[in-house]
């Protein structure tokens, strides 16, 4: 299918050798172009921490030359979502790096995210308005995690600004929604954030402490199952027909459970066609040789 | 007349294991949980019923015929996402759908010719469908009634299609074996057995009133199956009769305070259940199974009640009256039932509770909101 584009977020992690990266490479070994020949899309996550030299992005241009669909959506900065603090110089960077990629092809769209406490009122309703305006021209996808968002009138301002309206997949604990991708919008963006029940609980215990890598990424631990995927993908296939694009980030990293996930689900999405899998992935998850074309 | 198709899934549990291990194609797989335990046969592949083995066999006794079997606990949940699955994609068809187990469906397919064509070319497409969209094998049996669309689903498996035209229902049953008749087992096998009826020709040339003397509605409903009559309404959806919770122990237990915290978070769990579906139970019981198998049942009739505390004052007094030999026990479960809604009105003459029937909603509230295991009533510790 061709407006289909599932992928990750991100691509470098360490902990993806061996069960994507070869353990062995070669002095010239690009992870990103490597990526780019299994996967069609990344979600940048790295511009949600800083702020990108065109430079970085250049590179990564030209990484992904040799795949002609391949597209990047890009996690707007925690400057303006998380920490409502942003200058011009900041909006003139992102719009900088949006515009890199949208001029060359690639740019899939802006995500942007809040917080599970950001709830619906007044002046939160504002504050989403003000970034949409100054975004205005770009492809928006909008996450808003509490359940008071979810009200018609948000709907109709979302769809009328050039947005569309992120599903996500996450344990399902308090007012948490389980997994029901709706149309909101002109695009499907869908972000699977594992089900690891024990860690997501643990760690909202853990908020603010110091902790190791392990230890903060315990929660996207997980390995979704045939049976999660087959349900996924039909709830998906629901709504599939009236969206032009259809994004869908793995975002359940941690050793690379997210590379056979999303290969996978190219597989269940794309009518069962055998998938591309990389010898090192198809080693680590043995249960993707039923999909595999090798 | 109807045309009702039963889509029985072939070996399911195994078929979802292969899935999620591909090497385990082509061996005997069992499905049942750990050769040397006490457990049963859940599922079994193919190749291992080639060694005798079939579902519901003592899991040792399937060990003894097939040492080299692959044998497997089993992943319950991936199970029922399977079957929901299959369920979900049978819906595109179909407006109703009869789920009557994890891995077996009714579907009314009368009517459809005009829009899905020969009922035995469309359960071709139904049955390929579900292959390769799931890696799922099923058999399809297609009959005039459930009794006898379910009886052609087994007929040929795995992988089969039997079709019984309207009219041949008689001429299709009379060869087969009696035990092929739904409900004929254990205990009215070797009955009818003994009285010479050997084949399902043999009960339908009986007189019913023999049958029905011998063996009382159930001897009726036999000799109407046995002549190809049989219910075509499909049924969707049910209500919960009853909460059951047991846990079998990986070692027999003997400590009295060990078992009734057990039966204080059963009890806790049940109780949860009943306040979700706003129901309140007026019958409790407790099961116990002791080292040698010796099972005993023991219930009580209360005033209606959705309260931990109520049940497990109940759940102890049952418990310390059944447990009385000084023998191990090995199971141990709850059941409620007789379960009817909870409304205001119940309440209305009654002080005492209406306090804690508050404080349990709000515990309720508690654990929707954070979790069951958010907020527990004090009882005893649990290792």
């Amino acid at each position: 299918m061709k407006n289909l584009y599932i992928g990750t977020a991100g691509w470098s992690y360490k902990d993806w050798m061996p069960n994507l990266y070869p353990k062995a490479q070669s002095a010239n070994f690009d992870w990103l172009e490597y990526y780019s020949k299994y996967f069609n899309v990344v979600e940048v996550n790295s511009s949600y921490y800083t702020y990108i030299s065109p430079k970085i992005v250049d590179g990564w241009i030209k990484k992904v030359e040799a795949k002609d669909d391949f597209l990047f959506t890009i996690k707007l900065h925690q400057d303006f979502t998380h920490k409502r603090k942003y200058s011009q110089e900041q909006i003139k960077a992102v719009k900088a790096n949006l515009n890199q990629l949208s001029t060359t092809e690639r740019f899939g769209g802006l995500l942007i995210q809040f917080p599970y406490s950001f709830v619906l009122n007044k002046e939160n309703a504002n504050h989403v308005k003000d970034l949409v305006d100054i975004f205005f021209e770009y492809d928006k996808f909008i996450e808003v995690r509490h359940k008071s968002w979810f009200i018609q009138r948000f709907f109709n301002f979302v769809e009328s600004n050039k947005s569309s309206l992120c599903t996500i997949d996450q344990p399902v604990i308090g007012e948490a929604i389980e997994f029901k991708p709706v149309k909101v919008g002109d695009n499907l963006y869908i972000r699977f954030h594992g089900r690891n029940t024990k860690a997501w609980k643990a760690s909202l215990g853990n908020f603010g402490k110091a902790q190791t890598y392990e230890q903060q990424n315990e929660r996207y631990n997980y390995l979704y199952s045939p049976g999660e995927l087959v349900e996924i993908e039909q709830k998906i296939k629901e709504v599939l027909d009236t969206v032009k694009k259809v994004f869908i980030i793995m975002n359940n990293h941690p050793k690379g459970n997210a590379v056979a996930n999303a290969l996978e689900l190219i597989h269940f999405l794309n009518e069962r066609i055998k998938v591309n899998v990389p010898e090192t992935t198809l080693k680590a998850y043995p249960r993707l040789s039923k999909i595999s074309l090798n | 007349m109807k045309t009702i198709f039963h889509l029985d899934m072939d070996a399911f549990f195994v078929s979802v294991e292969r899935i999620l291990d591909p090497s385990l194609e082509g061996k005997p797989v069992i499905v049942g949980g750990d050769p040397h335990g006490r457990g049963v046969v859940a599922a079994c592949s193919y190749e291992a019923r080639q060694f005798g083995l079939h579902s519901a066999m003592p899991i040792r006794t399937a060990f003894r015929l097939c040492p080299q079997g692959v044998y497997l606990h089993g992943h319950g949940k991936e199970y029922g996402r399977f079957s929901r699955a299959v369920k979900r994609h049978l819906e595109r068809y179909f407006p109703i759908v009869q789920q009557a187990s994890i891995d077996e469906f009714y579907l009314d397919f009368t009517g459809c010719e005009k829009i899905y064509g020969e009922p035995v070319q469309f359960a071709q497409k139904l049955q390929s469908e579900i292959w390769e969209k799931f890696h799922l094998p099923g058999s399809i049996g297609i009959a005039s009634n459930k009794t006898i669309a379910k009886i052609a689903s087994d007929f040929k498996k795995p992988r089969g299609i039997t079709f019984v035209p309207i009219g041949k229902e008689k001429e299709f049953l009379a060869p087969l074996p009696i035990e092929r008749i739904p409900g004929i087992g254990k205990a009215t096998f070797p009955m009818l057995r003994s009285r010479g009826f050997k084949v399902v020709g043999d009960l339908a040339n009986a007189s019913p009133d023999y049958l029905s003397a011998l063996l009382g509605k159930f001897g009726t409903d036999l000799w109407e199956k046995a002549n190809g009559k049989g219910n075509d309404i499909l049924v969707t959806g049910h209500e919960r009769k009853s909460i059951s919770k047991e846990t079998t122990f990986d070692k027999d237990l003997v400590s009295k305070p060990k078992i009734e915290a057990i039966l204080f978070e059963l009890v806790s769990e049940a109780c949860q259940l009943l306040r979700n579906e706003n129901w309140q139970t007026s019958t409790v019981s407790i099961k116990l199974r002791y080292t040698d198998f010796v099972t005993l049942t023991r219930a009580k009739t209360i005033e209606p009640t959705d309260d931990d505390k109520v049940v497990f004052e109940i759940v102890k007094d049952l418990f310390e009256k059944s447990f009385n030999r000084r023998v191990g026990i090995r199971l141990i479960g709850i059941h409620l039932s007789k379960l009817n809604h909870f409304t205001e009105q119940c309440i209305l003459f009654e002080d005492n509770g209406t306090i804690r029937k508050r404080m349990l909603r709000a515990v309720m509230k508690i654990r929707d909101k954070y979790g069951f295991e958010s907020i527990r009533i004090g009882k005893t510790e649990i290792d």
